[in-house]
């Protein structure tokens, strides 16, 4: 019995880590390929695939940056990306708060529609919303983005902080007011700091969101000039053709600086997505 | 907007004029591209509710077990979530390249020399390269079900084990169904996010070869920006949302999404 049970044991953690081999490999090789397919030349790619670079180069790093203006569609992306999380930010704290604490008519209902909000797939609101930027002329513009960004983030991170200031008991901002202090004080210099928690959870999941958008990036830019890095990938094909290697090059300057953002950052990534993800 | 210029008729030269329920009826009967669309649309999001969660869950059933490394090994398999779906996409052209791809090439080696397989220009196999795609990358669940087993009291997990019962049993019948919230929120989560998947086809097949890999999105985005047929798309924009909402509230009754477990 004693046997059986050990051998069950030794069988249950061989499978154990046999799964998570697997689970690493599946997600480290299509990278770990990237990079080093970005460090050979085009015959070796062609060559042989699989086999590791003979010679390493860093031309095609060179040359990508000079086909394609990679600077250019970065500082988009993070003009775009921390424009949005900070007026999504701006918005919610104050609206956030107002709709916690204060009782007012139709507050419920306001609370509903947001809520509502959450449950549409925004991407069916494409045509309506290309139409409406046209008018405007906003249509390939960074503030256009912007403005579509934030207002789509805008029910989730409501959500999320106000259900943030729910939490906070209202006897200290009961003590603020008797200490003296205005309104604005109280909100500024007590409820912001306590609720730094709930934001940096929804700063986050706008930064990330934004960052990814791919979808509304194509249908509303259409220049170099608003472009963000997501959309860029799909011109790439147009500046390097069949150069392969220069296109793994830019690849790999696309996603690795995200990657090493990401693993900076992972303790609060991974801490406002599994609070978030779920109200929204 | 959405859902009343669906019964109009509103193109580029002409401004939107109620045409009663034609728009659907054009998509159901006429419309090449709409039948396979939707049933790529529908696939999709099966196999993501379904495979593409299991996939998720038994990750975090492994990792909290508390393997060596798996704080590591959490945040490589987060990666693919982090980053911009199209660059996933792009990704994976390259891998799956009939002549320069990572996939042929390890078929070459291991024997088949004269193996040619173009995985995203064939018909029959455009859309399970489609779903390769994203089918494993299930990084967000994993985080998401490890937060809430977390929420689970130790003391189940004891009083299970000093009744004898073993980790396989344990897992199947303590550990599932106190996550069944967590998983019915998963659910919904991938089955909406294929539901509006557009990157991964834009970026690898437009939707061809012929119809094989349309989707909902694609076929909205091309009857806007490449048509200017501003009506039809609302009529997709509209069915869009119904799909939506139903699964919504489908799944939220399938798993009884909020009810807790033990009352």
């Amino acid at each position: 019995m004693s046997t059986r049970n050990c051998f069950q044991q030794v069988l249950s953690e061989i499978l154990k880590y046999s799964f998570l081999l697997i689970v690493i490999f599946i997600t480290l090789v299509p990278f770990l390929w990237i990079v080093l397919s970005s460090m050979k030349t085009n015959q070796d790619i062609f060559g042989s695939p699989m086999s590791l670079p003979k010679k390493l180069t860093l031309m095609s790093y060179k040359l990508a940056f000079e086909l394609a203006p990679i600077t250019k569609y970065y500082l988009n992306s993070i003009v775009v990306t921390s424009v949005t999380t900070l007026t999504t930010i701006l918005l919610t704290t104050m609206s956030g708060y107002v709709l916690s604490r204060f009782n007012f008519k139709l507050k419920n209902a306001i609370v509903i529609v947001f809520t509502s909000a959450i449950l549409i797939p925004y991407f069916s609101l494409a045509q309506p919303l290309f139409y409406i930027l046209n008018k405007i002329n906003l249509i390939d513009t960074k503030s256009g983005l912007i403005l579509v960004y934030s207002a789509f983030g805008l029910p989730v991170r409501l959500w999320i902080i106000r259900s943030y200031f729910l939490t906070i008991p209202k006897e200290i901002e009961e003590s603020a007011y008797l200490d003296g202090a205005t309104y604005t004080r109280t909100f500024i210099k007590i409820m912001l700091p306590l609720a730094k928690p709930g934001i940096a959870t929804a700063a986050t999941i706008t930064f990330i969101d934004t960052w990814k958008e791919f979808f509304f990036a194509l249908l509303l830019t259409s220049s170099d000039k608003a472009r963000t890095l997501p959309v860029s990938l799909n011109y790439f094909v147009h500046f390097f053709s069949y150069n392969y290697s220069t296109m793994f090059a830019a690849m790999v300057v696309v996603t690795i600086p995200t990657i090493i953002f990401f693993i900076l950052m992972q303790e609060q990534v991974v801490k406002s997505l599994a609070s978030g993800a779920v109200k929204g | 907007m959405v859902i009343v210029t669906s019964f109009t008729e509103w193109t580029i030269v002409k401004s939107p004029q109620f045409i009663g329920i034609n728009n659907y009826i054009f998509l159901i009967v006429e419309s090449a591209p709409f039948g396979s669309a939707i049933f790529n649309t529908i696939l999709w999001m099966l196999i993501a509710g379904t495979l593409h969660v299991i996939v998720g869950i038994a990750v975090a059933i492994v990792l909290e077990r508390r393997p060596v490394g798996w704080k590591a090994i959490r945040t490589i398999y987060f990666i693919p979530n982090i980053l911009p779906g199209i660059t996933l996409a792009y990704i994976f052209t390259l891998l799956l390249n009939p002549e320069i791809g990572l996939v042929n090439s390890i078929i070459r080696f291991i024997g088949f020399k004269n193996f040619y397989q173009n995985w995203f220009g064939d018909t029959n196999t455009a859309f399970i390269a489609v779903t390769s795609i994203w089918l494993f990358y299930a990084g967000l669940l994993t985080i998401l079900v490890m937060a809430e087993y977390e929420s689970i009291p130790e003391s189940l997990f004891e009083s299970a084990r000093i009744d004898g019962a073993s980790s396989l049993q344990i897992d199947v019948f303590i550990t599932l169904p106190m996550l069944r919230n967590i998983i019915g929120t998963c659910v919904i989560i991938s089955m909406l996010a294929m539901l509006k998947e557009f990157a991964f086809i834009w970026a690898t097949t437009k939707g061809g070869p012929g119809y094989s890999t349309y989707n909902l999105s694609l076929y909205l985005y091309k009857l806007s920006a490449n048509y200017h047929n501003f009506g039809l798309a609302n009529t997709i924009g509209t069915i869009q949302i119904s799909i939506g909402i139903t699964v919504f509230f489908l799944i939220s009754k399938l798993f009884k999404i909020g009810k807790s477990f033990i009352s």
